[in-house]
């Protein structure tokens, strides 16, 4: 652990860490556009460069790596002349056309040259031209003018895609940002582009003009579109939600996410969202639903009861509890697999081909439970159930092709073939609109944050079915989801010692090898 | 004067190209010798002989070869040597009269020098406009393997040294080493980050030396004669010949090879046959379009070597471009002619260079088409401030070099300009039609 001096605080590092991270952990922040944590060093917006003491130019902080004893300095004449000249020309063939530009509010550009600005313009000369709103993606537009060269995109494309697809073309303060002709962005994590880009030069066609981001609130959350759980920021305002934006987690997600996962921020608010209680096709209040599915639930002779793979852990503990505790010929089963019309893609970088969020918190929760069926033991006994419980997968859907129930109650958030066949149905929240975890592929539990309020009757699953337990017979529970999630993990071994609130915005590990959540598959 | 011609010695024989000709010079005579050394002798040698690199830094050549880490740091990783003929300064024509008239001489000393980094592939990367020298080399090349000097097993001594030719596409930034590796990788030639230096990191990620075509070719004299040879030419700190590139107003342009520690002066009226009939002399670039300009007092006080050039004038010996301007030189036409070659040659890389060196060219066409203020100098002068020592490279100082000197040593006559516009007063040979950006 290296001790440097930022300015007059002495701190120490991991070996290894670039002096703009070292000066970040003294609480002194270095302003930079090319260097990002996640891609490699380019050194070439020079906005970083610091005075070394003892030293005789000025240096980058970005490429200098923490060594005993080192002392720079961000506060001097000097460094704050820099930024300035630095600040003068990047601005100095910029359109400044903020008015009209979605970067407006998060831009790097305005935000430094608040600090650091010249305020004074010398930029009396005609700027140079370059080419504007050009379409190159299916997410993306560029528009070179804006752009300042930073490099991020480019190497985004040579190291975390490996695409290769965006080059600096040119040279001089002719060069630009561009695709060969006739290519396009072909990847699935171009909204990623958008992000790390300071300035407005690639913006997302989704989110653009949408909304000024300063009306934005964020949320921090887990992505709910496939297993690997990205970490995200949901961006809301007044109970819409408009854009997802990856947030950083080194252990799951670096600073990306996918486009798949941005796409579904529409369906949020969808027009094939489950908003009222319904009981034989009669609309009714959520008590009066839950009344009639725990009367019906005793009076059934088979009852099947299906986890939630797109159920919070929550949710699904506060299944099990309810029928193991008072409906002891009951059935629990746990189908894998994906709701039909998913995006059936997945690759290396962070896309699972499994689409739901906590599937190895179910295989966790059927291993803790160790009586739970699968797929085919559903698929075989679906004929001859009475009553089949089903929490948000579409499982009726998965299982096309087997016998039907005599009568299904689905607890969802969207239309699908189970909720058509449904005789009791009862909206539950989405992943944004309710507290909870999740457990990602590799075995990290990750915290739900609630964004937007509710859409219609919704209520958040594992509340909803610590309700029914309640009519069947529990005792009722506290009606407070840490509680929920605290009484889980004292009775899950993997999850011993783990609390709601320590699982912060990072997530925590299970206390089991990876290796050992997947060998629980067998189980589920 | 006669002075010995370590590298320009067998320019004027016929023929003096091929490899028969430079064997009966003697060329090739050394690689014998040097290949029977041990490596780390080689390079003390080199050391020892103060030889400093002439493409412009002017960095010890012997102390660059030591830093390529050995066998046991390096692991498998091969050592590149690398000969850069990217000869681009403006005012800057030796290498290329290397090369032409003696390439043997060059592959000589990239042999020796191969042998004393360990390096068994080397790369001679030549600037794309050298179109006619790239295919001589390549011949000098096949002819070398041909008689076994290049190639596996050397004359028998066990060493291989595969030499290959690669042609830039003619860009300035190319001359800079990590841009030269950047191109030479297939990349866009782009200087890259230090560190790590290519010594320990270049090419390919590999060990790398980049030496000037000028230093390669004083290896072998040095080899056969001795380091004290070599020190007992020229000064105590910059020993040895080098070749200078004389143009602009004199009556005898050319390249001379001088002993270094030789007055300024003396270069001037004596190799360069002195100024045309009746013209003054204003100014002189010593070291190659780069480097600060000198005033008429300082030239007459200077010698060519690298200190006395740095003391007395401010200003660097470089790669040896000497300009010599006379009275009829209007400097706002010639500042602005330098900054519209910088303008365009910035790789556009990093910030201050890409954007600052436009933004003084533009300026500078303000001065000379008579629509500027004075208050555009000082902008000037803080640009090029901004960008010195700002950047990622040498480009950025090699652009502001030029504006600050000027401005500093003849500010009289940019501000006479603007005077002069100001009053209506054509000036100058100021060309005032509007420039047509370069490069759009």
């Amino acid at each position: 652990m290296p001790k440097v001096k930022i300015n007059d605080v002495e701190v120490d590092v991991p070996a290894g860490t670039n002096m703009i991270e070292a000066a970040a952990l003294a609480g002194v922040e270095i302003p930079h556009y090319c260097y990002h944590p996640n891609l490699s060093i380019a050194g070439n917006c020079r906005m970083c460069l610091v005075d070394i003491v003892g030293g005789r130019a000025p240096e980058i902080a970005c490429n200098m790596v923490a060594r005993e004893g080192l002392a720079i300095r961000t506060d001097t004449p000097n460094v704050k002349k820099m930024r300035q000249s630095v600040m003068e020309f990047l601005l100095v063939n910029h359109p400044l056309d903020c008015p009209i530009c979605d970067q407006s509010g998060e831009c790097r550009l305005q935000d430094y040259y608040m600090e650091h600005g010249n305020y004074d313009s010398r930029g009396i000369e005609e700027k140079v031209s370059k080419h504007k709103r050009q379409d190159i993606g299916d997410k993306i537009v560029l528009d070179a003018e804006r752009c300042v060269q930073c490099s991020r995109c480019v190497r985004f494309g040579d190291e975390v895609t490996e695409t290769g697809d965006l080059r600096l073309m040119n040279r001089g303060d002719h060069t630009e940002i561009g695709m060969f002709p006739g290519e396009r962005l072909e990847h699935h994590y171009q909204g990623n582009l958008a992000d790390i880009c300071p300035v407005g030069a690639l913006t997302n066609k989704d989110f653009r003009f949408q909304r000024r981001v300063w009306y934005l609130r964020e949320t921090a959350s887990v992505c709910n579109g496939c297993a690997t759980g990205c970490n995200i920021q949901v961006c809301h305002q007044e109970g819409e939600v408009f854009r997802y934006l990856p947030r950083r987690n080194d252990a799951v997600n670096k600073s990306w996410m996918c486009d798949h996962g941005r796409d579904l921020v529409p369906g949020i608010a969808g027009l094939n969202r489950i908003l009222r209680s319904k009981v034989d096709g009669q609309a009714v209040d959520v008590e009066a639903a839950l009344s009639s599915l725990a009367a019906r639930l005793k009076a059934a002779k088979t009852v099947g009861v299906v986890l939630g793979n797109r159920a919070t852990n929550e949710g699904n503990w506060a299944l099990l509890q309810a029928v193991r505790k008072n409906l002891p010929n009951a059935k629990v089963y746990a189908v894998a697999g994906n709701d039909p019309g998913s995006v059936e893609f997945a690759d290396k970088l962070l896309i699972d081909a499994d689409k739901n969020p906590n599937s190895a918190g179910v295989r966790l929760l059927a291993g803790v439970d160790g009586r739970v069926g699968d797929a085919a033991d559903l698929g075989s006994a679906l004929g001859s159930i009475d009553l089949l419980l089903v929490l948000q997968d579409d499982v009726l859907g998965r299982l096309a092709g087997h016998g039907k129930p005599a009568a299904v109650a689905f607890l969802g958030v969207s239309k699908n073939a189970t909720s058509e066949a449904a005789n009791i149905l009862i909206p539950v929240c989405h992943t944004v609109e309710m507290d909870g975890s999740y457990v990602n592929r590799t075995g990290r539990v990750q915290r739900l944050r609630r964004a937007v309020t509710a859409a219609g009757d919704a209520l958040p699953a594992w509340l909803v079915l610590e309700r029914l337990g309640a009519k069947l017979g529990a005792a009722p529970g506290t009606g407070m989801v840490a509680t929920a999630f605290n009484a889980m993990a004292k009775v899950v071994p993997a999850m011993k010692g783990m609390e709601f609130k320590a699982l912060g915005d990072a997530g925590l590990p299970l206390a089991v090898e990876p290796a050992a959540v997947a060998a629980t598959e067998a189980l589920a | 004067m006669d002075f010995p011609r370590i590298l320009s010695g067998n320019w004027d024989k016929p023929n003096s190209h091929t490899l028969a000709v430079a064997r009966s010079c003697g060329t090739y005579s050394r690689v014998e010798m040097a290949l029977k050394k041990a490596p780390s002798e080689l390079i003390q040698i080199v050391k020892d002989s103060g030889l400093r690199g002439r493409g412009g830094a002017g960095f010890p050549t012997g102390m660059k070869w030591s830093f390529v880490p050995g066998p046991e740091k390096r692991g498998n990783k091969p050592v590149y040597l690398l000969c850069n003929a990217d000869e681009s300064e403006p005012g800057t024509f030796k290498d290329r009269y290397c090369m032409w008239k003696d390439p043997h001489l060059m592959i000589e000393g990239m042999i020796i020098a191969a042998h004393a980094i360990g390096c068994k592939v080397g790369y001679v990367y030549i600037r794309g406009e050298f179109r006619y020298i790239y295919d001589r080399l390549w011949e000098a090349v096949h002819e070398a393997r041909a008689a076994g000097l290049l190639g596996e097993n050397i004359l028998g001594t066990g060493v291989d040294f595969q030499l290959h030719i690669h042609l830039g596409a003619g860009a300035y930034i190319c001359g800079e080493e990590t841009a030269l590796i950047s191109s030479l990788e297939g990349e866009k030639g782009q200087p890259k980050l230090k560190p790590p230096f290519p010594a320990v990191e270049g090419a390919w990620h590999c060990p790398t030396i980049v030496n000037n075509v000028e230093t390669l070719a004083a290896v072998p004299w040095i080899i056969q004669n001795g380091a004290a040879a070599y020190k007992a030419l020229g000064t105590e700190k910059s020993p040895g010949t080098k070749l200078f590139s004389c143009s602009g107003h004199i009556r005898k342009p050319g390249v001379y090879e001088i002993p270094l520690g030789y007055p300024m002066k003396d270069l001037l009226e004596i190799e360069c046959g002195g100024l045309l009939p009746g013209r003054k002399l204003k100014a002189v670039i010593p070291g190659g379009s780069s480097v600060p300009v000198m005033t008429p007092e300082e030239v007459y006080k200077c010698t060519m070597d690298y200190e006395s050039i740095s003391t007395v004038a401010g200003s660097y010996l470089g790669s040896g471009g000497f300009i010599v301007m006379d009275d009829t030189t209007d400097l706002v036409d010639a500042l602005t002619n330098l900054l519209r070659f910088y303008a365009h040659e910035s790789c556009g890389q990093c910030t201050p260079c890409r954007e600052g060196c436009g933004w003084m060219y533009h300026i500078l066409c303000r001065v000379r088409d008579n629509c500027a203020t004075a208050e555009d100098l000082v902008t000037l002068k803080d640009l090029a401030d901004n960008i010195h020592s700002k950047t990622i490279c040498f480009f950025g100082a090699s652009a502001a070099m030029p504006v600050q000197s000027f401005l500093l040593k003849f500010k009289g006559e940019f501000l006479a300009r603007i005077e002069a516009a100001s009053k209506g007063i054509p000036a100058g040979s100021s060309v005032t039609s509007p420039e047509q950006r370069v490069g759009a």
